[in-house]
């Protein structure tokens, strides 16, 4: 069906120092289309949509609306041309309320004093068409990510959007969850929305798209009618190949490794975080963690790595030499051997100013083969870490270099390097392939996999049900604090683990 | 280009500036640049007078500037050097009277104490940051007034010279007082601790874990937690040694230069001592070199009054004018770094 | 304790807290917009001897007080430009203009006055005939020179201007999160810049009100650390404008307290008086310092997403 084009993009071509993140890329969408932009981490999706947001200005292209060539310099001049955009990291202060959020930049609600009311009204009533709840006066930070996502798209739709963006929506939701996202999406086509979807993962695109663009690498390499397309020729257009699956042979769980019994962490508002967890890993057995995000899954991480110390319950480490009773400092669980690829590396893991070799040294200050008794030997660093470096093929300019010059799936790969290095006989790896390529990815489970079959215990925090039902052995759920299972696979369903993530069963 | 072309670099953009600036308020003030600038020079590079007292002012300002290095490594801010100085002064000080008995010892004991005076003070502000969140700024601020009054009470009370007529203290024995060792001038052997405290420091920041340590909990709160790095202990450590030097500047100002507490006998090191670690870019071994640099514009100015009759001050004008180009450089550096990288 | 040496002390504690009290609304302004400026203290200076200067050569302390408020304006610039266009760090920023504030302040007393001024123009106390010979509440609140009603106005302008306009909402979200501010349209270095110019001009006010309404001549190095006491009233006062005057009401009434106290306890030594307000102000940091109305992005220079 041809329909005249609501939006286009032509040769539009962005380039950063060092790499270019969208070449001579070119899209069109109509009115009441709903548009899927597939392609996995680093492909270039984003930096697209940041264009046309209007917070990053193409080397060369075009942006036509309804015809007409156009200029987006700001984000303003997006917000005039009628584009909305929810993006991926929500745009939302978490201090402010809901309807300080809302009314931000936003002139309609008075330049003089803000009209609270009538903001509330308006919008208000928005929501209630669309079926979500509204609260003008709660403070962002206290409202559930999925409800924070809903007012990220108010937030887009109170200024009566042509064309809407969703900039990895399902990535924050369980999977029950994405059925009122799509419902919504389809609510908004019929109103003659355009609707651009951009996403890495393909069942969505399938769901609720009519078109799709598939990029790899800065370029649009495929597309097409969603209803026309196969999805293994999806899968080879995304990744350029096929890629062996993983081989997962029958695990052969050995003797403890952790046992946690009715491990307890308060928030600061005294609501637990975690709430009475019991659990055991063993050796030779992936264990995956699963849960919508902010249900008590990271604080249950941070506890078991010796970060944060418990307000009740214990857990028991069995290993080396033989029983040690937490908590204990990551340091004393590192001598031990526990590993911790931690979720958010630039945050936790690494240090961007530092150098390759001096990240090696981070988590090494209690070996005595790199800090004899307080002294430093910068020089072990190095030689080990270029032996990482080739072993892992990381692509960097050497052990000296900075390694915030290193690419997202690269400083993956040296965390994993750095941590795996001691054979440890616990792996804790929180979102591990969060953000990354496929390859990195493969690469990721391919290592975890293999330390699990030397022996070691590896608890895996993971959000995507796929991933862990292509790596683990057993699964345990984490709901409002409260822990589910662990679970064999073989005795469960992800639609089944699906409800014990959102509390429904 | 390397950090080490970049900090030769910001070296010579900052003393420009600061030769640009302060000249427009000369002409204010209606003295000619070029022959002010001229007599400064003179004075502080020309003359071993004017030398050897640049490098007397750069004495405590390197102990000083080390401790606020050793701090800002761990990201904390420690500008309470005056006050600190103080502290390690009055301790000293105070127990002089019973160190003739300790014969040699007696004056390494009188150093220590004023370690021990400005540590003690030092871990507190660390100990009231890790366990409260206080800001470390405005504390070390107020207690350097604290301080003050401290001394100004004490010098009056209980530690007053015997005679009782003027605000001062006793004054040390022989035996406590720090040998000249420039022939002809009041330079005192003090510039062999501070360079020793230099050499030393930039050993212990660069070749032990705790040096590392620091590093890491002034880039990364986050990683200093994953790495299992105990902040608390880090953070009051940091602030003994950054206290604990500016405490020993103190007793070697007494011992060397002045051998009794009276009013104001130490003024102005603690900001000053902030730029010097900063413009040796916190490597203390770079300390010493930043801090004749600022010996020259503090000494200089008072050679200038004393001789031209321009007012002193202009030695702050110099200085701040120093720190925001030093600072402009940086930044520009920095950006054009991350557009490169 | 009888009322009349309360009231005493109260109209003596809001004379003293007005100069720290304003220089604080100023800096509040500023670390809201999530700048924080540690050179208070050096404008301040400035803006004491310009307001000295201003008010001796025309006579005028209103134009000293215009020409304090200028001074501030520019250093303020001079913050801004390297804190926010430079990115350069804020507290180092902030030091080099205490620094610099007290020698230009001083340098340009020794080249002009030379001397502590003995007949400064000033703000004088105001008569408002009947209503400020009320007993006891009499002089606290209405025997006030004209700066500090000023002051009082302001601090409630500011509240509201904060809480409940499109202004003050995004100064606000500039200092919580200036990325998403950014994504809603908003100009994050601008609002930061104006909020910084703001609080230098604020701040030589303050340096104003102790020249020509409080001490009424010019010292050098008058400030004596209350421009730190300033910060230390923004944290104190959970960055609210009327909790941070309030937290300088507090300060000005220990100022006026331990004067007294010396008169009444002549024994002890003064300096342990004097000693007071600082140790108030470390000791409010201490129990007000992990406060959650700290505005998250206070202090860390602001990238833009936005790559042209």
């Amino acid at each position: 069906m041809a329909r005249a084009p609501l939006l286009e993009l032509r040769g539009v071509t962005k380039r950063f120092p060092g790499v270019v993140a969208n070449d001579n890329v070119s899209l069109s969408l109509a009115a009441s289309e709903v548009l899927g932009v597939l392609g996995e981490n680093g492909a270039g999706k984003s930096t697209l949509m940041n264009i046309l947001a209007g917070l990053v200005i193409p080397d060369a292209g075009e942006i036509v609306l309804d015809g007409m060539p156009i200029r987006l310099a700001t984000p303003r001049d997006a917000v005039a041309a009628g584009i909305g955009m929810v993006h991926q990291h929500f745009k939302l202060i978490d201090t402010l309320t809901v309807q300080e959020n809302l009314a931000l930049g936003d002139r309609r609600w008075g330049r003089r004093v803000v009209d609270y009311r009538g903001l509330s009204r308006t919008i208000g009533g928005l929501a209630r068409e669309l079926g979500m709840q509204f609260d003008p006066t709660a403070r962002i930070d206290r409202l559930s990510v999925g409800q924070q996502q809903q007012i990220e798209i108010l937030k887009a739709l109170s200024r009566n959007p042509r064309i809407l963006i969703l900039d990895e929506p399902t990535s924050v939701l369980a999977p029950e969850e994405r059925g009122g996202l799509f419902a919504m999406i389809a609510r908004l086509r019929e109103r003659g929305t355009g609707v651009i979807l951009i996403s890495h993962r393909m069942e969505d695109i399938l769901e609720t798209c009519e078109r799709v663009i598939v990029m790899r690498q800065s370029r649009v390499v495929g597309g097409g009618a969603v209803a026309g397309l196969d999805r293994a020729a999806l899968v080879r257009m995304v990744v350029g190949e096929s890629l062996p699956r993983l081989e997962h042979r029958s695990a052969h769980a050995g003797r403890p490794v952790l046992t946690v019994e009715d491990l307890v962490l308060l928030r600061p508002n005294g609501l637990p975080a975690v709430a009475g967890a019991s659990f055991e890993l063993r050796a030779g057995e992936v264990t995956a963690l699963c849960g919508v995000e902010g249900n008590g899954q990271s604080e249950l991480i941070e506890l078991i790595a010796g970060m944060r110390g418990p307000q009740g319950g214990r857990m028991v480490y069995h290993l080396g030499s033989g029983r040690h009773v937490g908590p204990m400092s990551p340091e004393a669980l590192r001598a031990l051997g526990v590993a911790h690829v931690p979720e958010d590396r630039l945050r936790y893991g690494l240090i961007g100013a530092f150098s390759l070799a001096d990240n090696w040294l981070l988590t090494n200050l209690w070996n005595a083969i790199f800090a004899p008794g307080g002294w430093l030997r910068p020089e072990q660093g190095r030689i080990r870490c270029g032996q990482a470096i080739r072993a892992y093929d990381i692509r960097a300019g050497g052990p000296a270099a900075r390694l915030r010059t290193l690419s997202g799936g690269n400083q993956q790969k040296f965390v994993l390097a750095r941590e795996l290095a001691d054979t440890p006989q616990l792996i804790i790896a929180a979102h591990a392939t969060r953000g990354l390529d496929v390859r990195t990815i493969d690469f990721v489970l391919r290592e975890l996999l293999r330390a699990r079959d030397r022996g070691a215990a590896v608890l895996l925090l993971s959000a995507d049900l796929d991933e862990a039902w292509e790596v683990a052995d057993q699964v345990m759920v984490m709901s409002r604090g409260h822990l589910r299972g662990p679970v064999p696979l073989a005795a469960t369903t992800r639609h089944e683990v699906g409800h014990w993530m959102t509390g429904t069963a | 280009m390397d950090d080490g072309h970049r900090m030769i670099r910001a070296f010579v953009v900052a003393v420009l500036a600061a030769v640009a600036v302060p000249s427009g308020f000369l002409l204010l003030a209606g003295k000619a640049p070029l022959a002010t600038w001229g007599a400064l020079l003179s004075y502080t590079l020309g003359t071993w007078v004017g030398f050897s007292d640049v490098l007397i002012h750069a004495i405590p300002l390197t102990l000083i500037g080390i401790g606020v290095a050793v701090a800002f490594r761990a990201g904390i801010f420690n500008l309470g050097g005056d006050g600190q100085l103080i502290c390690g002064a009055v301790l000293a000080v105070a127990l002089a009277p019973i160190l003739g008995g300790f014969e040699w010892l007696g004056l390494p004991i009188f150093l220590v104490a004023g370690f021990v005076g400005g540590g003690v003070i030092g871990g507190l502000v660390g100990w009231l940051r890790a366990r409260f969140g206080a800001n470390e700024i405005i504390v070390t601020i107020m207690m350097n007034y604290v301080a003050l009054q401290l001394l100004t009470w004490l010098i009056r009370g209980p530690l007053q010279d015997p005679l009782r007529i003027f605000p001062r203290s006793y004054a040390l024995a022989i035996e406590l007082q720090l040998p000249i060792v420039g022939g002809g001038t009041r330079l005192h052997a003090g510039i062999i601790a501070a360079a020793l405290a230099a050499g030393l420091m930039q050993i212990v920041i660069s070749r032990t874990t705790f040096g590392f340590r620091l590093a890491v909990l002034g880039e990364s709160s986050g990683a200093a937690v994953y790495a299992g790095i105990n902040v608390a202990r880090v953070t009051v450590g940091a602030m003994v040694l950054s206290g604990g030097f500016a405490g020993l500047a103190g007793a070697v100002e007494i011992a060397g230069v002045h051998q009794r507490l009276q009013d104001n006998f130490a003024g102005g090191f603690g900001l000053e001592a902030i730029a010097v670690a900063l413009m040796a870019r916190l490597h203390p071994i770079a300390v010493p070199l930043t801090s004749v640099l600022f010996g020259v514009f503090y000494v200089g100015s008072g050679a200038l009054q004393r001789q031209m009759s321009v007012p002193f001050p202009l030695v702050w004008i110099i200085e701040g004018v120093v720190i925001l180009a030093y600072l402009g450089f940086v930044a520009a550096a920095a950006r054009k770094a991350a557009r490169t990288a | 304790m009888d009322a009349v040496l309360i009231a005493g002390l109260l109209a003596a504690g809001i004379r003293l807290a007005m100069s720290i009290g304003i220089a604080a609304l100023g800096e509040a302004v500023s670390q809201r917009s999530g700048v924080i400026n540690v050179g208070v203290e050096g404008i301040m200076l400035v803006g004491a001897f310009l307001a000295a200067f201003g008010a001796l050569i025309t006579g005028s302390p209103w134009v000293g007080l215009a020409l304090a408020c200028l001074g501030g304006l520019l250093l303020g610039a001079l913050h801004g430009w390297f804190a926010i266009v430079q990115r350069a760090d804020q507290i180092v920023c902030g030091i080099a203009i205490v620094i610099l504030g007290l020698g230009l302040s001083s340098f340009l007393f020794r080249i002009s006055m030379g001397t502590a001024p003995s007949a400064l123009p000033a703000f004088r106390a105001l008569d408002l005939g009947p209503l400020s010979t009320l007993p006891l509440i009499g002089p606290v609140l209405f025997g006030q020179n004209i700066l500090a009603y000023i002051a009082v106005l302001l601090a409630i302008t500011l509240w509201f201007v904060l809480a409940r306009t499109p202004v003050g909402l995004a100064i606000r979200a500039c200092g919580e999160n200036p990325q998403a501010a950014e994504a809603d349209g908003i100009d994050v270095n601008t609002v930061r810049f104006g909020c910084v110019l703001f609080g230098g001009a604020m701040a030589g006010a303050g340096g104003a009100y102790l020249a020509i309404a409080q001490i009424n001549s010019f010292v050098e190095n008058m400030v004596v650390g209350r421009g730190f006491i300033a910060i230390a009233c923004v944290v104190f006062g959970r960055w609210h404008p009327l909790g941070t005057l309030a937290a300088a009401l507090g300060f000005g009434i220990t100022e006026a307290a331990q004067i007294r106290l010396q008169t009444w306890y002549p024994d002890v030594p003064y300096q342990f008086f004097v000693m007071l307000p600082y140790l108030l102000a470390i000791g409010a940091l201490v129990f007000m310092a992990r406060s959650a109305a700290l505005p998250q992005a206070l202090g860390r220079p602001f990238v833009s997403d936005r790559n042209l």
